[in-house]
């Protein structure tokens, strides 16, 4: 046994948990019209089937002023108990526990959903949502904690096997806690005492309404690090209190609110269980289970905090997101085989933001368990003879798939090592971690029993040569060669050949973002880091202006101030002139439609798009009985749909 | 020679090295079992040491005998590498979970089937102390068992041992044969030759399992035990510390420190050049470092 102490079991209240991994609560938008759905159970379950000891759901709306989010669960309706009771036998047949949460969001909500307004302690506006609330009267605190204990009830009935109450960085608890957001004169503001009171009276009211063998336990917020708001040394103080009550059996943590919501969701360049400080601080005050949640991905991280009685529960939430098997894996000591998170957010945070369904660049199954899940993929009828050309994510996907289902897999690849694109992209300024793609994916190519042939140009007569049933082309995009007038010639390169250095730069650059990903931004970084005076020029708002949903923005903006990167926005550049070493970006400001000019500047990096490389692909047509490609050889976009395609292709073949 | 059948059985045990240093868990009440590694009882070995003594002085036969799981082979090629003659390990599926009566079931069989003039073990273990087992085993097979024993001396038919007794007292005992000799860890146990232990590599180790024994499997592991295992906790670990954001720093300093982790930031240098001018760059990194001399 590799990890003693991850797969140690624990009681939490009256119920016993086999391991010490928890799923942790994250908007799905799975719910179907404010219901649970099947979706959700396929998707929980899967967890549940891949070793997680603990499921807790995503918040569930206890009352209809908090709608955050269209696709909540509305807890407080009895119609959800039947949904619940498929969800929580479903989770149960494979010895996992499953709590539910529960949340009212005060300020952190939308009126305009629900068209009523936002309930929170004090008229203060979130800084996300920006929308003054209606200050709670004393009786809205009182229908707020019944609206609690009726939700908890239905959790109950419907087969959970604990409650967890959402006090973290989202939630009318935090807000009535926090000094920032709580300017109350009555019981319910001011000293500490009184700040309490509203989150006491709503777990006591929980506590009242399921009985003493039920489990409950909170969500805190261990440090909003805000200027004048809640910080360690407070919440240390305050979970003491909680755990005074004698009312609740464990203590889940987050950090941070929508201020800096970053911090919430720490994305790659943030380090590996950066809230482990956090949750040791909280656990040396307090009895209670401590759950650390933050960028732990891995099971020796994991088992590392438990061994050091940093946490007493490791939560995962990406880490399970992208590989729900993580924990089985570890347990049989299958390293190799697990699929890393790489905290890229594009998939999970940076879906659920804009509303969409969650998703994981590296996990197409995601909200897709009951078709894509473990054990649904079936032998292919007929042994093909599989050529993938291209082994970039798409196509070792492409070939994985294909392999695993018993085709005869051949991958080609023009490089001597795997990964296509990917191996550019994680020369980006702390952007190491994106290359874990391919660590991930490599050896499951070969497991899936694929040849791999590497340092291989394929030509359409070679592989027509060998008579191939299926061809699946995803030999990915190159940069444009000349995206806007004058972009040619000596000083001007684009991000491909500064990252792969092969690019002579000046000292003097300027970069152009088309991108407003990591693609300008990484780069930009990249060249400051190297000593470069950087300036960005960006037809957008602003630069980085891909970088909110998955909440890269706010740091990434800030390192390249501090490297002394300079900004244009609203430009469009439309053409490039000046002599080598004296380059000059010319272009007219979106809005006012004023012409300018920029420079000079020694060399010009352009960020400025992508083309299809696809003439393998043209070549073939018509001449192979399936030809199909994937991935940015059929439209330059990102890693997620290039690995949805080859993992599409390679089912359906 | 007078001892021409002096055949000895000497039981070897693990117990847990106790000089890494050991880290304190729940305030004290335990001890974190990481880094620990098992390594053979001293005074197991003193013991051991003690039957090789008189194998060369007195041809003795000495048979090796550990009983537990495959790793405890190493105990007996060490053994072997001393000097023993015979290696004996028992183990069987099932026999885990047992407890001191049980264990001294399966040691009782043992010593019947080989039937020894002596059994020698140690008194105690490095790190649970008092072992019943081998006593129990002597009172089952209606032998003397001699404990304590700092020195031992063989008359023709009996042994004459001293042994340790209360308030620092040491009295001399004596038993007939054959009889189970438990000793102190005193006989400093030699070190054996690289080509005694080259040569105990491929030492033929037996294997006993419980048919050999003939002993029913109710007798023995968590059925033959009379103690149950009422619950098992792991212990709640005491936290180490790490450096938690001062709450009185400013909060941009507090997220900085979580941020950084204390640790540099990601950032590489890329060095282009000759190959001498990066091997000299890289070792004037590692020098930086301290890693270099």
């Amino acid at each position: 046994m590799m990890f003693p102490y991850l797969f140690s079991p624990l009681k939490l209240g009256t119920v016993e948990v086999k391991n010490r991994i928890s799923f942790q609560p994250h908007l799905t938008n799975l719910a179907v019209g404010n219901l649970p759905s099947e979706r959700q159970m396929y998707y929980w379950g899967e967890r549940a089937k891949g070793g997680a000891g603990l499921i807790i759901t995503e918040e569930m709306s206890v009352h209809p002023t908090d709608m955050s989010y269209e696709k909540l669960i509305d807890v407080y309706h009895p119609e959800v108990i039947p949904g619940f009771k498929k969800i929580t036998d479903y989770v149960h047949q494979y010895d996992a526990k499953i709590f539910a949460q529960l949340n009212h969001n005060g300020q952190q909500g939308d009126g305009s959903i629900s068209r009523l307004p936002v309930w929170a302690p004090s008229p203060m506006p979130d800084v996300l949502f920006r929308e003054t609330p209606k200050a709670m009267e004393p009786e809205d605190i009182e229908e707020v904690a019944r609206y609690f204990a009726k939700s908890a009830i239905h959790v109950r009935e419907g087969g959970f096997d604990g409650i967890e109450l959402q006090f973290g960085h989202s939630s009318l608890a935090r807000q009535f806690l926090s000094p920032l957001t709580n300017f109350r004169t009555d019981e319910y503001g001011g000293s500490l005492e009184n700040r309490m009171r509203a989150p006491l009276k709503f777990i006591a009211a929980v506590r009242k309404a399921v009985g003493n063998d039920c489990t409950i336990g909170i969500r805190m917020c261990a440090d909003e690090m805000i200027p004048g708001g809640l910080d360690l040394g407070q919440v240390q103080e305050i979970c003491a209190r909680f755990e005074a009550s004698g009312l609740i059996d464990f203590m889940d943590l987050s950090i941070a609110t929508f201020y800096n919501l970053y911090l919430v969701e720490g994305s790659m360049h943030t380090p590996l269980g950066y809230t482990i400080p956090l949750a040791a601080g909280i656990r040396e005050k307090i009895k209670l289970p401590v759950f650390c949640t933050g960028r732990i991905n891995d099971p020796v991280m994991a088992e590392k905090v438990l061994a050091n009685g940093q946490a007493d529960m490791i939560g995962m939430c990406r880490g399970l997101i992208c590989d729900p098997f993580l924990p089985k894996k570890a347990f049989e000591g299958r390293m190799d085989d697990i699929r890393y998170c790489i905290a890229c957010n594009q998939g999970c945070i940076g879906r659920i933001g804009m509303n969409k369904l969650l998703g994981c660049v590296q996990n197409p199954a995601v909200g897709r368990e009951k078709e894509w899940g473990e054990g649904t993929l079936t032998k292919a009828a007929v042994r093909k003879k599989v050529a993938v050309v291209g082994g970039g994510p798409g196509g070792m996907w492409a070939a994985k798939m294909a392999g695993r289902r018993g085709h005869d897999v051949t991958l080609f690849d023009r490089n001597e090592t795997l990964g296509g694109q990917v191996l550019t992209a994680m020369k980006g300024s702390g952007r190491d971690e994106f290359g874990v793609i391919i660590r991930n994916e490599k050896d499951q190519v070969d497991k899936a029993g694929a040849k791999v042939k590497l340092g291989v140009e394929v030509t359409a007569e070679q592989l027509l040569a060998e008579k191939p049933d299926v061809v699946i082309v995803a030999t990915g995009s190159i940069p444009k060669e000349q995206p806007v007038p004058g972009a040619e010639g000596p000083a001007i390169f684009n991000v491909w050949q500064v990252l792969n250095n092969q690019a002579e730069l000046g000292q003097n650059v300027c970069l152009i973002d088309y991108d407003g990903h990591q693609r300008a931004t990484a780069t930009a970084e990249y060249l400051a880091i190297h000593g470069k005076k950087v300036h960005m020029i960006t037809a957008s708002l602003f630069i980085g202006a891909e970088l909110g949903p998955t909440q890269d923005l706010y740091l990434t903006r800030q390192r390249l101030l501090q490297k002394g990167v300079t900004f244009t926005p609203d430009i469009a550049v439309m053409e490039v002139g000046g002599e080598a070493g004296a380059k000059t970006i010319k272009g007219f400001n979106v809005y006012s439609n004023a012409w300018d000019e920029w420079g000079p500047f020694d060399s010009v990096v352009l960020a400025m798009g992508q083309r299809v490389d696809d003439a393998l692909y043209q070549s073939l047509k018509g001449k192979v009985q399936e030809l199909y490609r994937v991935g940015d050889a059929v439209a330059p976009r990102k890693v997620d749909m290039a690995i949805w395609e080859g993992h599409k292709i390679g089912r359906e073949i | 020679m007078p001892y021409q059948d002096l055949n000895i059985l000497v039981l070897l045990r693990e117990c847990s090295d106790p000089r890494p240093p050991a880290k304190a868990i729940t305030r004290g009440a335990g001890i974190s079992d990481r880094g620990l590694r098992q390594i053979a009882n001293p005074a197991d070995l003193s013991a051991l040491e003690e039957a090789i003594r008189l194998k060369e002085s007195l041809g003795a036969s000495v048979t090796a005998l550990a009983i537990g799981p495959e790793r405890l082979d190493d105990l007996l090629r060490l053994a072997a590498s001393m000097g023993a003659d015979r290696c004996i390990r028992f183990w069987d599926h099932g026999l885990d979970g047992s407890d001191a009566v049980a264990d001294a079931r399966v040691l009782a069989r043992i010593v019947h089937i080989l039937a020894p003039k002596l059994l020698f073990t140690g008194s105690r273990l490095l790190d649970r102390g008092d072992d019943p087992a081998p006593a129990l085993a002597a009172a089952m097979e209606a032998i003397p068992c001699l404990a304590a024993v700092t020195d031992l001396r063989l008359n023709k038919n009996s042994v004459a041992a001293l042994r340790k007794v209360d308030r620092g007292g040491r009295q001399e005992v004596t038993a007939p044969f054959p009889c189970a000799v438990l000793f102190e860890e005193v006989a400093v146990s030699r070190y054996p030759t690289v080509d005694a232990v080259a040569a105990a590599v491929r030492a033929p180790v037996e294997k006993w399992r419980l048919a050999d024994l003939g002993l029913p499997f109710w007798e023995v592991g968590a059925t033959g035990a009379y103690l149950t295992l009422a619950e098992f906790g792991v212990p709640r670990l005491d936290p180490v510390r790490v450096v938690t954001p001062d709450a009185q720093l400013p909060t941009f300093e507090r997220i900085l420190s979580l941020l950084s982790g204390g640790i540099k930031a990601r950032e590489g240098k890329l060095r282009t050049g000759s190959a001498d001018e990066l091997s000299a760059g890289i070792w004037q990194v590692l020098q930086e470092e301290g890693i270099a001399p």
